[in-house]
């Protein structure tokens, strides 16, 4: 048999790990003084205090320590008592803590230079003996937070609080699912790694561990929830984390009393009997052209589209959610930046009355989140230097929410701080320095820039412009600007539609083929008198012919679909115009005829190869022929990469 | 082989309880550096004992131990309890949540390697 092992061998290792568990009771304590200061609680950081001593104090006792063993067991009692009564302690318990991590860190420092631990003192020992606990607190209300009962019944109420306190900063609630397997094992994805990883992309609050049956992709039989407050989106945990996003799940209770999955299938349902009522017209008027008399057929499809109509309007409504929803959480979230980055910020709201899809709400709620960050953390400048640079004191972030049109809603976020310095991006990025704002944004979305130049506490993670641009841009089909004034401020503009997949939408002809374009999307169709068209030959540089037609005495630059597409030219020349707008300014694009407004389901086109610029989804028209839904916002931009389309003098 | 997962969030604790047990032929021994790690281990490969620390993070071991009654194929499985808190209500608790026995720190390697060893018997007369 071997021989006993001698403990006292460990006393090496045990001081090292000692230290280790003492540098976490100082910053713990630390965070407990801080939240004590700003009249808040922090249980975690009372638990994990509580924790380093218990290990300390069991270490201790193993390899003999005593005097450590005495000072940690006292200092263990009262961090229990106070972890039950919900974290609270009053400065003075934290000061006697403090001073007892102080005692230990002396005995352990002996230790190691080889020196007996010296006995703690009565004095000190009784002040360890007779702290008071700060008053009990309620437990906070745990109805906003989506988990089933027995998920819930295994967070204690500082958890929940945590969840809800970072809800209501504007924090997402999620839950992420792990399922061990060896084959993850081996890729080097465990419990431990997944939650090293986590911890950096989110706060986990809890994980717990739950019993599934088995399967292959849960070999074990085992799933853990890891329970997490971020402000990453979904795909960025899900990268960081090496999971598939499908494991992300809000916890967050939905305010429509309709489960928005179920708001979902309606839509679906819906989408699929409009597609039925197209096919139907289509049918009737082949019936009207052979000479069936369909007058009455005729009007109950008109009762029909009414009916439709307000059916939509109606499932529509159930995932509208009011803008000021996605604003009431901006204050809060200010608040604590101001505090962690020693900024004086004014904000200014302006919500209106606009409600927006529930799904574009979510989407948009992380860019806000980013531009306020970003604004608060590098545009405003601290109150010193405002002082010297003859500004207020006070920086002034000002977000206006407002309907652009029917179907779009403009934010803006615009603070008067330090403005982006051109130049400076542009080293960073090692491009030219952009002449325009046009060319800035174009910087400022390259993927990692933002991210890379700038690394604080508050914004050190999270998403760069690249994501906003992206949701804003490609998820939403929305606009994005930005205006800076070195020196002055920034304004980022977005431009997003109200809802997304059902639009009303122009249908038209150009060159044999159909296209529609979202009603929303249209300024004006007009009339093109080929008489009054001042024809601009295309340039050497591949953008299109422009032609110039007067709209109300002025002047609109006019492309031919048809010639941008490659289709073939019309006999007769194109003799309508859809006008739309790209930052303000008309842009016309001359098609052969319009065929009419209708309803139509836009599907995104997955595909990358089918995937254009200008085109945002296809849609059917009930002949079961796939027909593209154009955004010629987004084409006019395309062609001429962000310069005037006006031919210059 | 008799395999034991040592189950604690310290490493000097688990390097300590491995030595001590060493003088038991026969064993290897796995680590675990939390709860949840312990329960991952235990759903991918099987154990013949369990020696599992109270206070951990995340979950402690009360909850390990409540989870791993739980399951069908770890109901039978030995569980020693290593734990600093000693007072007849936590061993009250921990022998209710299901503990085969329990063990307070600090122990010394005589002690520690009786009751793994008594254990194991326990399950050798269980299996039988």
């Amino acid at each position: 048999m071997t021989a006993t092992a001698d403990l006292k061998e460990f006393i090496a290792a045990y001081l090292v790990e000692a230290e280790e568990h003492l540098a976490v009771a100082n910053s713990q304590l630390l965070l407990v003084e801080r939240a004590q200061r700003d009249g808040e609680t922090n249980p975690r950081a009372v638990r994990e205090t509580f924790r380093s001593l218990h290990t300390i104090k069991g270490l201790s006792a193993m390899v003999g320590v005593e005097p450590v063993v005495a000072i940690a067991h006292r200092m263990e009692n009262f961090l229990r008592d106070s972890d039950r009564s919900g974290g609270a302690l009053p400065q003075s318990a934290i000061d006697a803590l403090l001073a007892g991590v102080h005692a230990i860190e002396q005995r352990v420092a002996a230790l190691s230079r080889g020196d007996d631990a010296a006995a703690p003192s009565e004095e000190l020992l009784a002040s360890l003996d007779s702290l008071g606990l700060a008053p009990v607190i309620t437990p906070p209300p745990t109805a906003v937070l989506d988990l089933e009962p027995a998920m819930l019944a295994k967070l204690a109420p500082f958890e929940v609080d945590q969840l809800v306190r970072g809800i209501a900063k504007g924090q997402r609630a999620l839950r992420a699912e792990f399922s061990p397997s060896p084959e993850r094992a081996a890729q080097g994805l465990t419990i431990n790694s997944v939650r090293e990883r986590m911890a950096k992309v989110a706060e986990i609050v809890r994980v717990l561990p739950r019993a599934v049956p088995v399967t292959e992709a849960a070999p074990g039989g085992l799933c853990f929830v890891l329970i997490l407050l971020s402000l990453a989106s979904d795909e960025v945990i899900a990268s960081a984390v090496g999971l598939a996003s499908t494991s992300l799940q809000s916890i967050v209770r939905s305010r429509a009393e309709l489960p928005p999955e179920l708001a979902l299938d309606a839509m679906d349902g819906l989408s699929a009997l409009i597609v039925t009522r197209f096919r139907l017209a289509r049918a009737i008027a082949s019936l009207t052209e052979r000479g069936v008399n369909t007058r009455e057929v005729s009007e109950i499809m008109t009762d029909n589209a009414r009916q439709l109509r307000d059916l939509r309007a109606a499932i529509v409504r159930v995932r509208m959610v009011p803008v000021s929803e996605l604003l009431e959480r901006i204050p809060l979230l200010v608040r604590g930046l101001q505090r962690a980055t020693n900024r004086a910020v004014r904000l200014e709201l302006e919500g209106g009355r606009a409600e927006l899809d529930k799904s574009v709400s979510e989407r948009l709620f992380p860019v806000l989140v980013h531009l306020v960050r970003n604004a608060v953390d590098h545009a405003i400048e601290t109150p010193d230097e405002r002082v010297r640079r003859g500004k207020p004191e006070e920086g002034l972030l000002r977000i206006v929410c407002g309907s652009h049109s029917n179907a779009r809603l403009e934010i803006t976020v615009s603070d008067d701080g330090r403005g982006i310095d051109r130049s400076a991006v542009s080293r960073k990025a090692g491009r030219a320095v952009p002449s325009d704002d046009a060319g800035l944004l174009d910087l400022l979305c390259i993927p990692g820039l933002s991210t890379r130049e700038i690394v604080t506490t508050t914004s050190g993670r999270g998403m760069g412009m690249e994501i906003v641009k992206r949701t804003i841009v490609e998820e939403l089909g929305g606009e994005l600007e930005v205006h800076s004034q070195f020196g002055q401020g920034t304004t980022f503009t977005l431009r997003v539609p109200l809802t997304i997949s059902i639009v009303d939408a122009f249908s038209f002809e150009c060159g044999e083929q159909r296209f529609v374009v979202p009603v929303a999307m249209v300024d004006e169709i007009i009339e093109v008198d080929p008489d009054a068209l001042v024809h601009v030959p295309a340039n050497d540089d591949g953008s299109p012919a422009v032609d110039i037609i007067s709209r109300r005495g002025v002047a609109v630059p006019m492309l031919q679909l048809a010639e941008i597409f490659r289709l073939k030219a019309s006999r007769n020349g194109a003799s309508k115009a859809i006008v739309v707008r790209r930052a303000g300014a008309p842009v016309a694009f001359a098609v052969d005829r319009m065929l009419g407004q209708q309803e139509v389901v836009i599907r995104p086109i997955n595909d990358v190869l089918v995937r254009a610029p200008g085109v945002s989804g296809a849609t059917d028209l009930g002949d079961g022929r796939p027909t593209l839904v154009l955004d010629l916002v987004a084409l006019s931009a395309s062609l001429n990469g962000g310069a005037n389309l006006l031919p210059r003098a | 082989m008799t395999e034991i997962l040592v189950v604690d969030d310290s490493k000097v604790m688990r390097d300590m309880i491995v030595a001590c047990l060493r003088a038991i032929p026969d064993t290897s021994f796995t680590h675990a550096s939390s709860g949840l790690e312990a329960i991952e281990r235990l759903s991918l490969a099987s154990f013949d004992a369990l020696v599992l620390d109270l206070n951990m993070p995340d979950i402690g071991g009360v909850e390990v131990l409540e989870f791993v009654r739980a399951q069908d194929t770890l109901r039978a499985l030995p569980v020693l309890i290593v734990t600093t808190r000693g007072d007849e209500q936590s061993r009250d608790r921990v022998m209710r949540a299901g503990a085969t026995s329990f063990l307070a720190k600090p122990f010394t390697p005589d002690a520690i390697i009786a009751e793994v060893r008594a254990i194991l018997a326990d399950r050798a007369e269980f299996v039988a």
